[in-house]
């Protein structure tokens, strides 16, 4: 039963889950998915030239067909069919126990109708922008290019050092992490508390949010450093040069010539970033979305009201809008990249 | 416009890497002047320490009788080409050409002003809205050039800037850059690696080895007269031959032939001495039957330059390179006899390769 949910969940709680990767029913990878395009585009552009000599290792339609089935038939299971089954039970009243579990009724949109209007759900929803443009378009952006930035001339075991803990923070399990910030942050035993003299202060219920932004931005730094630092070093050096010998200073330089180079990159990192931290569904394992729902985001609010809450067909209803939310951020990013090539 | 000076200049990198090696060099004001060698001889190196983009280890770097060993690049007022040219490619031309003076902070007015007349000097003017991207390698070349005139600096530094261009292209390229600095008249030091290109343009020459000068003259000096066997096998489009002997008398004794020893330099040589002697393909005269005082061997190579052919003659395992004119060459495996033109031969001392007698001024430099 809890597979219902998990096209929308899924992509959440895997936040470092790569770049996107070819899952994702929906358009939740953009990039992936227009790489797609591309590909698609090309490979017709060249059909035409070579058709019939396609079948370079002569299987045959039906023989290929059958080398490819396994993998058709997975997909189809555990993602195509779950896909529909969210779409249906969206427009059901459908419930993990009681009557309407048996006999779930078809309520149209009701349940869309509901979430736009439920306080609990537009709260959840300011939470979620919140939280993904201060710990992700912010925090993680600004850090990983300061990072990236400083990083530049540094060589030997500074940098490892760096790079090894900020990655560190980036590689270990969620469940781990959501740990070792618990033991962090604890009232009676945590380690701030001991190393700010603060005794007693309860971060997590006194700053919920802050809390979780900072730690989302230490998470998941590593991946904007990262590609912050291969786009630096993209620049020509004698670009740099060139700004050095005409007497620009590091702002000019990073306004005239580095930023011009890596605007591509920072749309896509923001993009990438901005979807993972949307979906990210990690606060739950140190907040639970509480206290009194004040670190609620969207992942935590359909788990809690379909999954803690049984509310099925609500928690559906309200899957399909994120990732309706998801799309509309990633098309938004798309034309921004686009746009100014 | 002003001169530079080099005082005991040294650049050393981690690892006692000595890639320029107190040097002392002077180029006066109005020069073009080319620094000349193979690669990792140091001459980039000691452009970019000229521009400071490198911080010199020791010594001094003077620009106009200032010291600007210590200044930041952006002080120096100075303009670089990069071989790459370094436009950047969001900019237009006019963007790109008025860079440097829109850092200045200049405004907007005398900038376009000053970048259109440099566009138009370089002509350019049809160019200017385009980005970099639109542009051919020649006209990119000439925008990198624009801007580094468009902000009238004292001195400009070339790195390379003909290698990226196609061979027909560096023709012109390279007379138009050396009437440009002739109008200009500003100060220019030019790295290249190219011995040809170093000869057509340059007012004078120092050719580099492993981060030492190893001689500083007008081409004519250092294309007649190279004072080492480096600078003689460097420099010319056919090597010099360097043919090791040992001094008899009045001849040199080359496997087991002989050929005059020079009267200039009779009196700086021992009998027995150790020598290499010296003569490019283009001094020597090639001879189908024995002549005397000559050098004999087989013909073994016939490569054609066009309006002459250079010839290859084997001696004892010794290979002699000369030049000879179209309609006169020898057929492979036919015998041949070489003569020296007289002062036009160089000898070298065979232990440290450095030209004997070079301290005596000699007719040939002229």
């Amino acid at each position: 039963m809890a597979q219902t949910t998990s096209p929308a969940t899924e992509a959440g709680a895997g936040c470092p889950d790569g770049p996107g990767g070819p899952d994702g029913p929906g358009g939740v990878d953009g990039p992936g998915g227009v790489d797609g395009a591309d590909n698609a585009a090309r490979s017709t552009a060249r059909d035409p030239a070579d058709s019939g000599e396609t079948d370079v290792v002569g299987l045959g339609k039906w023989r290929a067909s059958a080398f490819v089935a396994p993998a058709l038939v997975l997909v189809a299971i555990f993602l195509v069919f779950p896909a529909l089954w969210t779409l249906y039970i969206g427009i059901t009243n459908y419930r993990l126990t009681g009557i309407a579990a048996r006999v779930p009724e078809f309520v149209g949109f009701d349940n869309y109708v509901r979430a736009v209007g439920d306080a609990n759900f537009l709260n959840s929803l300011y939470l979620t922008l919140i939280f993904v443009l201060f710990s992700a378009v912010i925090g993680q952006n600004g850090l990983g290019f300061a990072l990236a930035w400083r990083l530049q001339d540094v060589r030997g075991w500074v940098r490892r050092l760096v790079e090894s803990l900020v990655l560190l923070a980036w590689i270990l399990p969620s469940s781990i992490v959501a740990f070792l910030w618990i033991a962090l942050l604890d009232r009676d035993s945590g380690t701030l508390n001991a190393l700010l003299g603060t005794p007693g202060l309860a971060w997590l219920i006194e700053y919920p949010m802050v809390s979780i932004i900072i730690f989302n931005i230490w998470r998941g730094t590593a991946f904007s450093m990262l590609l912050y630092s291969a786009a630096l070093a993209s620049v020509p050096p004698s670009q740099l040069e060139t700004a050095t010998l005409v007497g620009a200073s590091r702002w000019q330089t990073l306004r005239d010539v580095i930023f011009p180079h890596v605007r591509g990159h920072v749309l896509t990192n923001t993009l990438l970033i901005s979807l993972w931290t949307f979906n990210d569904f990690t606060p739950f394992l140190i907040t639970a979305g509480g206290p009194d729902g004040r670190t609620e985001t969207l992942p935590v609010y359909i788990y809690n009201t379909a999954i803690t809450g049984g509310q099925m067909g609500y928690g559906a209803a309200v899957s399909l809008i994120m990732l309706l939310i998801n799309l509309v951020i990633a098309i938004f990013y798309l034309r921004l990249l686009r746009e100014r090539r | 416009m002003a001169e530079i000076e080099l005082v005991g200049l040294s650049k050393v990198y981690p690892g006692d890497v000595r890639a320029v090696d107190s040097l002392d060099l002077t180029i006066p004001d109005h020069e073009f002047f080319a620094l000349l060698g193979p690669s990792g001889c140091g001459k980039t190196t000691l452009l970019r320490t000229i521009a400071g983009l490198e911080a010199a280890t020791e010594g001094q770097v003077r620009i106009g009788g200032e010291d600007v060993t210590a200044l930041p690049p952006g002080k120096r007022d100075l303009a670089m080409v990069f071989q790459d040219y370094a436009l950047f490619p969001h900019m237009t031309v006019v963007d790109n050409i008025a860079y440097p003076l829109r850092v200045k902070g200049k405004p907007k007015d005398e900038r376009r002003e000053a970048a259109s007349a440099a566009g138009d000097e370089l002509s350019l003017s049809g160019l200017m809205e385009r980005r970099p991207a639109e542009l051919s390698g020649g006209q990119q070349q000439r925008v990198a050039l624009a801007r580094a005139v468009a902000c009238r600096p004292r001195v400009f530094l070339f790195d390379e800037p003909l290698s990226n261009l196609d061979a027909r292209l560096r023709l012109e390229a390279r007379s138009f850059l050396k009437k440009l600095q002739k109008e200009l008249g500003v100060t220019t030091v030019f790295v290249t690696h190219d011995q040809a290109e170093a000869l057509a343009m340059a007012d004078r020459i120092a050719v580099m080895d492993k981060g030492k000068i190893r001689q500083v003259g007008t081409p004519k000096e250092v294309f007649q007269r190279p004072v080492n066997t480096f600078v003689a096998n460097f420099i010319g489009s056919t090597p010099m031959n360097l043919l090791p002997g040992v001094v008899s008398g009045d001849v040199v004794q080359i496997a087991g032939q002989e050929l005059p020893l020079p009267a200039d330099v009779r009196d700086a040589v021992s009998a027995g001495q150790e020598v290499v002697f010296g003569a490019r393909p283009e001094y020597l005269v090639f001879s189908p039957s024995s002549v005397p005082e000559s050098l004999q061997g087989e013909v073994t190579v016939v490569e054609n330059l066009g309006t002459a052919a250079l010839v290859t003659l084997e001696a004892e395992g010794l290979s002699v390179a000369v030049t000879v004119p179209e309609g006169a060459e020898p057929e492979l495996g036919d015998k041949g006899w070489v003569t020296t033109t007289p002062g036009r031969v160089l000898i070298y001392d065979g232990a440290d390769g450095e030209l004997v007698g070079s301290r005596v001024p000699a007719a040939t430099a002229a």
